[in-house]
């Protein structure tokens, strides 16, 4: 007896959630499979899990201050790989936004918050959008591959903002440790309210403002249409006359832009001052979280939330149940790869014939997967 | 710099550049059969350590090496189930490997820290190592180096000179005319993708059995990334491949006895070196690349397979 | 589909907001008696102690959390302890969360062990006044927060003369972290230590800019035996150093723990830290209720806290007698490496004849002595 694959006339419409839920299911019997022979209690682990992701209003507010520089680099990659643009320099784009945001702190941090704050973002957003016309730049004019370039220029980047702070920018009052002075108060985003809302900040706003900018942007205005039809390459892009090396300047730059503003929100709500410690990959997992939301606003918002929760969660599985730090890394690897592999179901239908479909296709050739 | 300097920096150079040149091999046969494979890193990484454990529980380190090797394939392996069976994204599937596969090895590894494997030494080949100057540099080394001299060619003549290497090349290209041609692209992309894991898990294996002779957690150490930016560098070329891989272990071992030579630039200006470097060659072999692109046919010669990361939709 | 994840995802994650509301509700009511029925803060605290480390990368690196992590064992072992950790912790945002749900899971001493989690530790203290906490290798400290480190200085000083009386070629090369005033300190007593026996020693810095990556640790190693140092000595985590100096038939100095199993024909001694009998002294100040926020604990050699292991087969007796000798001085209390003169890599003198540089100066260092051959930065 052999399996046999369809392809689904219409994507899965109201079943997607099943298989969502059937691919997270299973992705979590591998981890209590794990738990258990790690000899940890399985379904108690689980339950951790789960309490420290979701059980606690704390932990949904550290999930969703977790979410946002993640939101918004995905945001910004996404952008660029709609258009076949292979941005995966998020990571250094967001630490140049921070050491825009930085400078402009420094510089000006006598100002009230009215003229600071819009400084420092104005820098932020200048300088990672800078950092990822680099390698665009380099694209049209070079013919240089972006995926090394903005690799390259991640390193860069965080040697750039490890120059400054172990250098020209080091607080003279921190002892020599590498770290800028302290933001005036004027230049630290403030929390929305902090009894209630914990430490969650006005940075959050930015990612209700960014997605709906994304989607109007591609659903409402001309040039976004004209990047989605760049989606099909750039011989489709030129021979249809669209104008692709505009295009192209266009996502790397918004792009650039968004990692940097995540880095100026990081840099000023969290730690308020430029350190070192603030680069802590967002940059990559953005990456993940734009493919497997399938490049879509809401999916990344809701994606982006999941995996911060998950990490959140995990954290809490570690202290309570002292599992080593690697066992979270296994779950987070076993959890993407079992939901990516479901993915496959939303546009598949597998049923058990022995024969082929009935319905006669140009070279129906179908995919054989061992029973 | 005196000559014996200049002569250890070259030596110390091609040690540098060997894992990073197998595990950029290894993405080169990957990518050429059309799957891009983000996991290299986490090969590299768990196969450091199964090679490492096979070493140090036999004593043998070519059993290691095999093991190390087959560590990368069998995880690699999952990145082809994933992609080609449930036709996952290549991008995930290859970051999450990387997550999944550092995990795996530390998880698994800790117990062992700290103890020491036998593993490859450095021998001088008769005759040939007593060349002045190429003998100091290339031939006083470990036979996993030997062995990354010959990699090159052996990758170059399997994908160009034998008929499972067109069909290798034909899936990654135009998996369509590959079936038309009855080849079968799906067995051919995994077949790519178990063997590019295998060349990345020598990779990972000579850094715990040749280079440090003993495992700890982050041993891969970024290698596997540079590994997969070179494969962009080397277009997708093996011979382009070694350039690439000496290039990055050269300017880091230069920036090393620069700063040991006593130096009074900042180190995070040193560490940008081989960074930049790899930018700057790349901004002139692709102006080189457009020139000739416009002077005759040869433009395919710098540009990533046809349908690299697309994924072969299965007919039903 | 479009639309479907469009529309699930925005159910879900107003659901989550939600929730989060609804729940914030709930939770004020449900935290606040438990915040009452805490321990005070003052008094002897009997029961179980919850005691809780930060650590910043994974304890099994052999390196500086897995010394931390001994000493929490010596703790564990203590009746009525309990004491956990969270490994790995990226310092930063992640750092204060890890460290927040700790003190909110009722831990009552935390002790964070990385210069980077000082501003989380800050933090949360605020917050948590009934919590204590130990910050390690800072500067700051408050009404519940002290912070402690020890002086790896004097060890290093000590193995500094062992890499002098050692040297032939005068050349010592040192493969660093980064250019933090800890490693600095650590570089400039290593280099008093060795010129103090040989005033021709030099000692050769490369940084890494890495805690832990074995192989590129072992490469700058290579690097520095290229340029004729004939002793490794190292401030990094991974054992990469030491394998690089026995390869090559050179000798090498350990840091973190007794590193001779690594390179045991190069191995000469290493400075080791012994973290237990400091955590064994703050538990049982919490269980007498003597403990108090705003010190700065900065033990040394006399407490026991920093050693260095024990010498390998090849150093001779006279230069093991007399290193010990110094090393039965520094135990007694008597600590004179940055005692003046001391001149900087310029020769400018920048400790007087005859002064003793105070704590302050040693945790701010940013320049090296006189005989580092290298960049600051």
């Amino acid at each position: 007896m052999l399996l046999t694959l369809h392809k689904r006339e219409e994507a899965l419409g109201r079943g997607a959630p099943v298989v969502y839920l059937c691919a997270l299911a299973l992705s979590l019997c591998v981890c209590a499979l794990m738990l258990a022979l790690a000899g940890k209690p399985a379904l108690g682990g689980l339950a951790v899990l789960f309490r420290g992701a979701f059980g606690q209003t704390h932990a949904l507010l550290d999930a969703l201050l977790k979410a946002i520089p993640i939101f918004l680099c995905s945001l910004g990659v996404a952008l660029s790989f709609r258009m076949q643009i292979w941005n995966i320099g998020a990571e250094g784009q967001f630490a140049l936004g921070a050491v825009g945001a930085t400078w402009a702190a420094l510089t000006f941090g006598g100002q009230p918050a009215v003229v600071l704050m819009p400084l420092m973002l104005l820098s932020a957003l200048i300088l990672g959008a800078l950092w990822g016309l680099i390698p665009a730049w380099l694209r049209l004019r070079l013919g240089v591959n972006e995926i090394i370039s903005s690799l390259m220029l991640n390193y860069v980047g965080i040697l750039v903002l490890e120059y400054l702070v172990f250098g020209a920018w080091k607080d003279p009052l921190s002892f020599g440790f590498p770290m800028s002075p302290e933001f005036p108060p004027a230049a630290q985003l403030s929390r929305i309210w902090p009894g209630v809302l914990g430490k969650l900040h006005w940075g959050l706003l930015a990612c209700p403002l960014a997605g709906v900018a994304y989607s109007v942007f591609l659903n409402r205005t001309r040039l976004g249409f004209e990047l989605a039809a760049c989606g099909e390459g750039e011989r489709v892009a030129r021979y249809a006359r669209l104008p692709y090396g505009f295009l192209v300047l266009l996502v790397m730059g918004l792009g650039g832009a968004l990692a940097g503003l995540a880095g100026s929100i990081e840099t000023s709500a969290t730690l308020g001052r430029l350190q070192p410690t603030l680069m802590v990959g967002y940059g990559y997992t953005a990456i993940v979280v734009a493919w497997l939301a399938r490049l879509k606003p809401w999916p990344i918002a809701f994606t982006a939330f999941l995996l911060a929760a998950l990490r959140v969660g995990v954290e809490a599985m570690q202290l309570e149940l002292q599992i080593p730090a690697a066992f979270g890394q296994i779950m987070e690897g076993a959890i993407l790869l079992c939901v990516l592999a479901g993915q496959f179901f939303l546009t598949y239908s597998v049923s058990l014939k022995r024969a082929r479909p009935a319905a006669p296709k140009a070279s129906p050739q179908p995919e054989e997967a061992q029973a | 710099m005196s000559p014996e300097l200049i002569i250890a920096l070259l030596a110390a150079t091609v040690q540098a550049g060997t894992p990073i040149l197998y595990a950029t091999l290894g993405e080169i046969i990957s990518e050429r059969a059309g799957v891009l494979n983000l996991g290299v890193e986490g090969i590299m990484a768990l196969s450091s350590f199964a090679g490492f454990m096979a070493c140090h529980l036999t004593g043998s380190a070519w059993l290691g090496l095999a093991v190390g090797g087959l560590a990368g394939a069998l995880l690699a392996g999952l990145h082809g189930v994933v992609c080609q069976v449930f036709l996952g994204n290549q991008v995930v599937s290859g970051l999450a490997l990387t997550i999944f596969g550092v995990g795996l090895c530390n998880f698994l590894g800790t117990p062992y820290i700290g103890q020491s494997t036998d593993g490859f030494h450095q021998f001088a080949v008769p005759l040939l190592a007593d060349i002045p100057l190429l003998g100091a540099i290339f031939f006083r080394q470990d036979a996993l180096v030997y062995l990354s001299y010959l990699a090159p060619v052996a990758v170059w003549f399997l994908l160009w000179r034998t008929s499972f290497g067109l069909g290798l090349r034909a899936a990654g290209e135009m998996p369509d005319a590959a079936s038309a041609a009855g080849r079968n692209p799906q067995r051919l992309r995994f077949s790519g993708v178990l063997l590019g894991g295998l060349l990345c898990g020598l990779g990972g294996a000579y850094l715990s059995l040749a280079h440090t002779h003993l495992w700890t957690t982050g041993l891969s150490g970024g290698r596997g990334w540079v590994a997969v930016a070179l494969v962009i560098f080397a277009f997708w070329r093996p011979g382009r491949a070694v350039a690439g891989a000496y290039l990055f272990g050269g300017v880091m071992a230069f920036q090393l006895r620069l700063q040991a030579s006593g130096t009074n630039v900042p180190s995070s200006l040193l560490l940008m070196l081989p960074y930049v470097l790899t930018i700057v060659v790349l901004v002139f072999s692709a102006a080189r690349a457009r020139s000739a692109r416009k002077n005759g046919p040869t433009a395919r010669n710098s540009a990533a397979p046809a349908a690299l990361g697309v994924n072969i939709e299965p007919v039903g | 589909m479009k639309k479907l994840l469009r529309s699930v995802g925005a159910c879900a994650l107003s659901l989550a907001l939600g929730l989060t509301l609804v729940l914030t509700g709930c939770e004020k009511a449900a935290e606040k008696p438990a915040e009452k029925a805490a321990p005070a803060a003052e008094g002897p605290k009997t029961g179980e102690l919850k005691v809780g480390f930060v650590y910043t990368s994974p304890v099994g690196d052999a390196g500086y959390s897995w010394a931390h992590d001994q000493g929490r064992m010596a703790i564990e072992a203590l009746p009525d302890v309990k004491a956990s950790i969270v490994e790995a912790v990226k310092e930063g945002a992640d750092a204060e969360r890890v460290i927040e749900n700790m003190a909110r899971s009722g831990y009552d001493l935390i002790f964070t062990t990385s210069f980077g989690f000082m501003d989380p530790t800050m933090k949360v203290a605020k917050d948590f006044p009934k919590v204590k906490f130990m910050h390690c290798s800072g500067f700051k400290a408050g009404e519940n927060v002290s912070n402690y480190f020890g002086r790896i200085y004097q060890a290093r000083y000590l193995t500094g003369m062992v890499a002098g009386s050692m040297t032939k070629s005068n050349i010592i090369g040192y493969v660093a972290a980064f250019p933090i005033p800890e490693v600095i300190r650590g570089i400039n007593a290593f280099t008093l230590g060795a010129r103090s026996v040989n005033p021709k020693a030099q000692v050769r810095v490369v940084w890494t800019k890495t805690w832990f990556d074995p192989a590129l640790e072992k490469d700058a190693a290579i690097s520095l035996l290229d340029v004729n140092a004939d002793v490794i000595a190292q401030h990094q985590d991974s054992p990469g150093p030491q394998e690089a100096a026995q390869q090559r038939g050179k000798y090498s100095i350990g840091y973190n723990s007794d590193m001779a199993k690594f390179a045991p024909k190069a191995h000469l001694t290493s400075a080791v830290w012994n973290w237990a009998p400091l955590y064994e002294a703050i538990v049982k100040e919490v269980r007498e209720g003597k403990w108090t926020g705003n010190r700065s604990i900065w033990w040394g050699m006399d407490k026991g806290i920093v050693d260095i292991a024990p010498f390998g087969p090849m150093v001779p007796k006279a230069v093991a007698d007399k290193v010990l000798a110094k090393k039965a001085e520094l135990v007694k209390g008597e600590d004179k490496i940055f005692v003046g003169p001391i001149k900087d890599q310029g020769g400018k003198i920048k400790i007087a004849d005859g002064v003793k540089a105070e704590d302050k100066e040693l945790l701010g260092m940013t320049w090296f002595v006189e005989g580092v051959v290298g960049s600051v930065q």
